[in-house]
This record gives C-alpha cells, structure tokens and sequence, in this order.
C-alpha cells in the first residue's frame, strides 16, 4: 500500500505490446470466389462480410442512389421467403444481416450465434443469388428512401456533410453525390435499373469472403461450397469517372433560422486510398484532429468551450480522397471558432510536431489496430477494407512498420504541403442572419447561399 | 477492500488489452432539484486533473501510450472507462485512484467554466439541435413529479449547469465519489496476483468513508393522462407514448422487453409489419422498455408518413396495441423475440468493454457481477401469457401521448417549461 505521497509518482509503463495479427487462412471455393478465414473462440458468434468492388462509383450520373437501393433491395424477399418471412426466420436465428453500399463498395454483413450459423448461411445465398425484386416491395423500399431523403433536411450534420460533397466534387463526379441518392435520382431509378446492377456487380469474381469468429475451418469449405458454389462470375465493368475533387468555394452557408449551434466544415481535396502518403497523413491527423488530445479538439472543446468536440480527417477513396475538419459550435462564436480553425491548420504545417506528438500519434494508430483486431466485428471489418482496396493481407502489420519511418520533420513537411488552411472550404449550417456579419469580419467573401440539398439558391 | 471498494477481476488473454472500469453509484437521480446536470457534468470534469495528475495528463497519458477512456452517465450510474495495451493497468489505477481521492482538492472555476460550456454545447449537440431530440427533455418532465428523482434529464438544465460553483461541484464529489460508493472492474491480458497487489497499493490507503444515502422513490404513477403538443424543426410529425412501467429486474421487466420486441423490434414486428409495410402510413414505428432503478417508461414511437396526420398513426397503434393485450403474442413470436434478444447479448460479450461494463451492472443493480444467468434466466422463463399479462397491466394505465409537429423549435428549454402539459 503506497501513502498519499507516494502517489505523486506515476508508476512506470513497461514496453508496449506488438500488434497481434490474427492467424487466418484463405482458399477459394470451385467458382473463384476468395475466402478469408479468421478463426476467433471468445465467443459463440461468427462474422461474415462480403464486400463487393463496386458501389456508387459504379453508379451512371442520373441514377444516384441506385448501389445502395440494389443492396437494400436484396434482402425485400428472396427464394421462397417473402420480405417479412425472410426478417422473421433470420430473428429466429439470432442473425443480424445488412445490406448496404458505400462508395467504392457494397457489402453484405451477418453475425449470426454459431449454431445459427449454417442455416442462416442459406439465406445469405438466397438473399445474393435468388433475390425476388418484387414491384411491390421495390414501390415501398423506393417511397421510404424518397421519404428518408426529406427527413435528411432535419439534420444539420448530414446537411453539412451533403453540402461540403457537393461543393468539393464536380457535380458529374460520384462523390459529390451522397450514396442514398437524391430524390430525382430516386424517383429515375426502376426495377430494371437495379436487376442490371445486380446482375453487372453482385458476381463471385467481384467479391471478396471474410468469415471471422467462432467457426470450425475443417467445415467450413464444404458449408460455403453449399452456399455459395453455384454463383458464377461475369465480366468486370470498368469504372470510368469524369472529374474528380476541386477547389470549393471558399464560404458556403445554409441557413437554418434560430438554430442554436452552427455546424462548421472545412473541407479541401485530399489522397486516394493507395496514395503512398497515407500513414503518414494518418499520423498528422491523429496530431492535427483525430484524436481527443489532438490540437483541434485540445483548442477548440478544451481550451475555449466552443463545441463538445472538433476533430478532422482524410477520407482516402479509390478515385480520389477528402480532407474535412469539424464541429458543432454554440452560434455566437462561429466567427471565432472559424478563426481558431484556420490557426490550427495553419499551425500544423508551421508549428513544430513535438517529439510527444509524434510518440502519441502512434500509439493512438497502434491502439486503435490492435483494438480492431479484438473483436470478430472489427477483424471481419478490417479484412473487408482490405480485400475491397486489393490490400496484401498484413496490411495491419505493415501499416505498423511504415509508422517507424516516420519522424516529425517529414511529418511537418508533408502536412504544409497537403493541408492548405487558405483554400480550405468553409461550409456552415447555422443562423444566418446571427454568423454572417461575424465571418464577414474575418475578411471572408460574401457566402455562396446554398439549400439543404446543396443546390445553389 | 477493507474501505468498500468492490472490486472484480475478469481475465480474457485473447488479445493484449486490458480494460479498467469503474461504476460510482452515482446518476442524475442522485441529485437535488436545483442542482441538476452534476452526476454528468462530472464525467467531464473528472478529465480536468487530479493532483499529481494535473491537466490535461489524463488523456495526454492515455493517449501517449496507445490506450483511451471516456465515461457515461445515466439516471441510476456514473461509468469511467481506460482501455488500452495491458501494459497500461498499472497506470489506469494510479490515475482512477488519484481523481478518487484528490478531485476535489484541484478543481478551478476555469476547469469549471469550460466544462460547463462544453456541456451546453453537447445539450444542444444532443437535444436542441437534433430532430426530435427536445421530446427526450420533455418526456421525463411530464411522466416524473417535480421531486422524483427521474423529474429531469441527466444532461441537466442550462440554468442549473450555469448556477454551479466550485464549492457545489467539491460537496458533490465528496458525497458520492468514495470507494465505498464505486465497483471497479480489470478486465482482459492480466495477472491477478498483481492486479491485486496494484489496486491495494493504490485504493488501499484510501479512507473507508460510509456510503451515502441511495436515492429512493414510491413507483411514479401518473395521475391523468396526458396529451402534450411539442414542435420541432421536423417536416414529419412523430407521436411518442409513454407509460409508467416495472423497475428494472422487476417482475415484468423482461416479459415488456419482449412485448416491446414482438410490437415494434424491426422488419418482423408488428408495428412495423402494419404501418409501415401493409398500411404504408408510417416510415417507421419503434417500441421500447426503458429499464431503471426506480422504475421504467414503455414506449412506442412512430413518424408519419408525408402527408399523413398523427390521427391516423394513433388509431393504427392502438388497435395494434389492444390486439396484443387481447390475445397475447403467439408463440412463434416469443420465440424470436427471445432468440433475437439473447443472441444480442452474445454477440455484446464479444467485446471486452462491454463485458467488463456488464459484470459492473450485474454487481450494481443486483449485488452480484455473476447474475449473467439470473438475467438469460428471465428471458428464458417468459411465456405468453406471462408477456400478455405484462404489457396488459402496463397498457391500462394512464398515458402520456406527445405529439411533435413540424414548426420553430424556439431557443433554450428552460427547466420550468412544462411544455403545455394538461
């Protein structure tokens, strides 16, 4: 037992722990089809992802919204269940499966209790290769996506995100569309559009199998030759995008009278997913604003009490990548808050990254891995990211290895060169008549007035 | 421990990670009225620095060596949290144990001031500028008396968080932020014969100081119902009922889990298979038991669809409802609410967290971190009728129905709004 005085010293941290890497296998089954096997036995649960190469990338201009309606559509009825039999029997199994589509990809999940687990993989087949694209369920899924698209308008923070898209990309460009569409795209879109988008995208040799948990590996070939073996391949669509991020305007603003916050993103173009750059930017973000000690956060929530927290990020993306900061701020000190922004983006091209910045940047990475790595949900998330970008599969422990080469001098270099404070975007949704005079007052341009949607008013 | 503390060690060597996480049986229930917002307003300072680790160390530390923590709070517990690599243990403790005896001692009026404003902002972040969010502020104003300690929300009032001083938030502290009042939770890659030699060395010496008075309170019952009209920057309208329900591990309390389950859990439930697919007047319906200490609120909630009225989704419900009451669900439905339910449960103890944060509810709510069993168990023993019976008793008493209406949402709520409460 230590007194109240020897509490004053920290007791000593012994040496961090490697990063553990999961033993897995893979093999493919007699169709193609890649499968990652991660066996994991501290509970009674398996993972499944399917992570197919094509999402709203994939997607012709007019038909916004079509990846990710393709994938909720999957799941409306398939083989001889109805919509509502197929939600009954997967709760009767304790499974949890969802459908969805991002940007570069669109995947199928499932978490099912071991026991549950065969079963419900001859649903998951059903649901990939036998899905009834009923018209009356399509009629329903299209009218609550058309619906859900209005209540977006609600949410300061999905405008926000909305807007910053869609003044980053050029308006041709996939990524500056949000992936659940917009309601012309929406109402455009028919049965037939997402048949052929089934059809073109959801093949075997498009897709990637990462099944994590408590699974028998000596089985588990055979269970997924029986699901999965009849599907076949078909040819690989080549993607072909016009444009990609450019310069945003420099003030956008949404007005939202009498809201009591104004929610602030800087936005500016970033890298791709296999830019060479990527750990290191990862590392001056987890400095700049993407961790809660991060200088964004330490200055805007901790030190003024501007907002329960700012932070910012790389979204690094396949055609091409995005770099956004953010926060919600109480209104009046938009204008200063937007200040303490700029400062900051400013400072980390310009401010030393000290020795501790560097140390902790890394630890937080580290951390962060070896907590995805101990879940079955994280290591079938995990490799899904990875077998979407083509990754070798210890990417984990390579990203670990290209974090040591990193020194704080060439961290500040590479952060001056990718992280321009004076061509940042700034979009705000907030109190018009409240923030304006106050960002004007920086010397900031006339706002460009847009709508929730982001169209130009 | 010889001074109260409750301590509980849980070893997983699966992954190199060890978690630490420590319950002061301290909620917003436990505060005065006046004085609200001070059990979460809390949880932010308790980053603010202790006295040998002064801010910001709590989270540079953490962070500097790859771990992370946070907290959370509730009506009925206050729950910090470290995870982080295992050779991290040591210095969680040595910080949870030094803001445990020391908080008080260090805390500023401008560690105060930011924090205070941080949490104005996460009020509005959370409630006020969110669809929807002011009817969770309105809801426990209307169902509680004004001297129940469920009356207000745990965020707490604009006007109380700006009222708070120093010497408030010290009486505070020294009131419930005691070994005897907490459980602490190791779990993960550990030896436990050193985990105990650490918790010793750094709980040990602390004064074993009685344990406060608990919060009690008669069952809430309301005394008509009420109808209350709220809005909201929404274009929807969205109708909430409430009712007054069984405590949390009462008898009832797991068979309205799965009344709630089987009414508005997902594509397979009821509501959801009559509003929202057959009768396409809602975009979506949700049911829910909102388990507590000193008792429980049954809700249902659903948005109309555009160009439909409340009126309709209210008839729509109720029918619903009364059929569920008459006849019970059949046992198909039991079934799969009850598979559904523990397969969630499993798939949750997958997660070392939220395994470590379990043993301390068990140990909270039930004096025994093993109750795992106690707990499935009730949800195994629930039958049809007993979930008729359940939801029957809860559905016959008086109710509040909250209409939110699209419109201006106004600015602050101030705590004395009643919100047009009839």
């Amino acid at each position: 037992m230590v007194t109240p005085t020897q509490m004053q010293a920290p007791p000593a941290v012994g040496p961090l722990p490697p990063l553990r890497t999961p033993v897995l296998e893979t093999f493919a089954l007699s169709n193609g089809l890649q499968v990652v096997v991660i066996p994991r036995h501290a509970a009674p649960i398996v993972s499944l992802t399917l992570m197919f190469r094509a999402g709203s990338d994939a997607e012709a201009p007019g038909l916004t919204g079509l990846a990710s309606l393709t994938a909720e559509m999957l799941d409306e009825g398939a083989g001889d269940r109805s919509a509502l039999d197929l939600a009954a029997d997967l709760e009767q199994l304790g499974a949890d499966l969802w459908l969805g589509a991002g940007r570069d990809g669109s995947q199928l999940n499932l978490q099912v209790p071991r026991k549950g687990f065969e079963p419900t993989l001859a649903i998951a087949a059903d649901v990939l290769l036998r899905p009834r694209l009923g018209a009356a369920d399509w009629e329903r899924v299209q009218h609550d996506r058309l619906t859900a698209l209005g209540q977006r308008r609600d949410q300061p923070e999905a405008v926000a995100n909305i807007v910053a898209d869609r003044v980053l990309y050029s308006d041709n460009h996939p990524y500056g569309q949000s992936s659940e569409g917009r309601e012309s795209t929406v109402q455009r879109i028919t049965l037939d559009d997402i048949a052929r988008f089934h059809a073109a995208h959801w093949r075997c040799n498009q897709a990637s199998l990462i099944v994590a948990g408590d699974v028998d590996p000596v089985a588990l070939p055979a269970q997924l030759e029986r699901a999965f073996g009849a599907w076949t391949g078909g040819p690989i669509p080549a993607l072909a995008l016009a444009g990609g991020a450019r310069q945003p305007p420099r003030l956008v603003l949404v007005d939202r009278p009498d809201a009591p916050q104004s929610v602030i993103r800087l936005v500016a173009p970033g890298q791709p997913r296999l830019s060479p750059d990527r750990t290191a930017l990862r590392m001056v973000n987890a400095i700049l604003g993407g961790s809660f000690t991060s200088r964004l956060n330490f200055n805007l929530r901790e030190q003024k009490g501007y907002t329960y927290g700012a932070s910012s990020g790389f979204n690094f993306m396949r055609h091409a990548g995005a770099f956004s900061a953010r926060a919600s701020v109480f209104t009046d000190v938009t204008a200063a808050s937007v200040t303490e922004f700029l400062n900051e983006l400013r400072g980390i091209g310009e401010r030393p990254i000290t020795a501790d910045e560097l140390i902790k940047a890394r630890a937080t990475l580290l951390g962060r891995a070896a907590e995805a790595l101990s879940t079955t949900g994280g290591l079938a998330a995990t490799f899904g990211e990875i077998s979407l970008y083509d990754l070798p599969l210890d990417e984990p422990g390579r990203f670990v290895a290209q974090m040591d080469q990193q020194d704080a001098a060439s961290l500040q270099a590479l952060a001056a060169r990718h992280i321009d404070a004076d061509r940042m975007g700034i979009v705000i949704v907030g109190n018009r008549s409240a923030i304006e005079p106050g960002l004007r007052a920086l010397g900031l341009p006339a706002p460009e007035l847009r709508d929730a949607d982001g169209d130009p008013l | 421990m010889p001074n109260g503390l409750t301590v509980i060690l849980h070893e997983d060597h699966t992954s190199p990670l060890v978690v630490v996480d420590l319950w002061y049986h301290v909620g917003s229930k436990d505060e005065d009225p006046g004085r609200t917002g001070f059990a979460h307003l809390f949880e932010h300072l308790m980053f603010m620095g202790s006295k040998n680790a002064p801010y910001p160390s709590f989270d540079a530390v953490m962070e500097m060596w790859g771990g992370h923590n946070n907290g959370t709070t509730s009506n009925d517990r206050t729950n910090y949290y470290e995870v982080g690599p295992k050779n991290l243990l040591e210095t969680f403790l040595w910080l949870e144990a030094d803001r445990m005896a020391t908080l008080a001692e260090v805390i500023t009026d401008d560690e105060l001031n930011r924090q205070r404003k941080v949490v104005q902002n996460e009020r509005r972040q959370s409630y006020e500028n969110r669809p929807y969010g002011r009817a969770e502020l309105v809801i426990p104003e209307v169902m509680y008396p004004a001297q129940h300690p469920y009356h207000w929300p745990t965020i707490g009032s604009h006007e109380d968080l700006e009222a708070a001083s120093v010497a408030d938030v010290q009486a505070f502290f020294e009131r419930f932020y005691r070994p005897s009042n907490a459980s602490l939770v190791i779990g993960g890659d550990f030896d436990p014969k050193a985990a105990r030699a650490m918790v010793d060395r750094y709980f040990g010496w602390q004064d074993n100081r009685p344990v406060p008075r608990r919060a009690t309170a008669a069952p809430a019952v309301l005394a008509e119902n009420h109808a209350v009209t709220e809005t909201d920057r929404v274009q929807l309208p969205r109708l909430r009922l409430c009712w007054h329900s069984p405590a949390l591990y009462a008898p009832g309390d797991a068979d309205l889990d799965m009344a709630a389950h089987i009414l508005g859990g997902g594509k397979s439930s009821r509501l959801y298979k009559t509003l929202v697919f057959d009768r396409r007047l809602a975009q979506d319906a949700f049911a829910y038991q909102g388990s507590q200490m000193l008792g429980s609120l049954f809700q249902i909630g659903v948005t109309a669809k555009p160009g439909l009225t409340l009126d309709d989704m209210q008839r729509a419900v109720d029918e619903e409802l009364d059929r569920l009451v008459s006849h019970g669900p059949t046992a198909e439905e039991l079934e799969r609410a009850r598979n559904s339910h523990l397969a969630d449960f499993f798939k949750g103890l997958d997660h070392l967290q939220t395994r470590a944060d379990l043993l301390n509810h068990y140990e909270h709510l039930l004096g025994d971190p093993g109750a795992c069993q106690q707990d499935i168990g009730r949800y195994e023993a629930a039958t049809v009728a007993s979930v008729r019976d359940a939801l029957a008793k809860v559905a016959a008493g008086r109710r509040l129905d909250l209409r939110v209406l699209p419109g201006a949402a106004g600015g602050d709520l101030p705590e004395d709004d009643q919100a047009g409460a009839s």
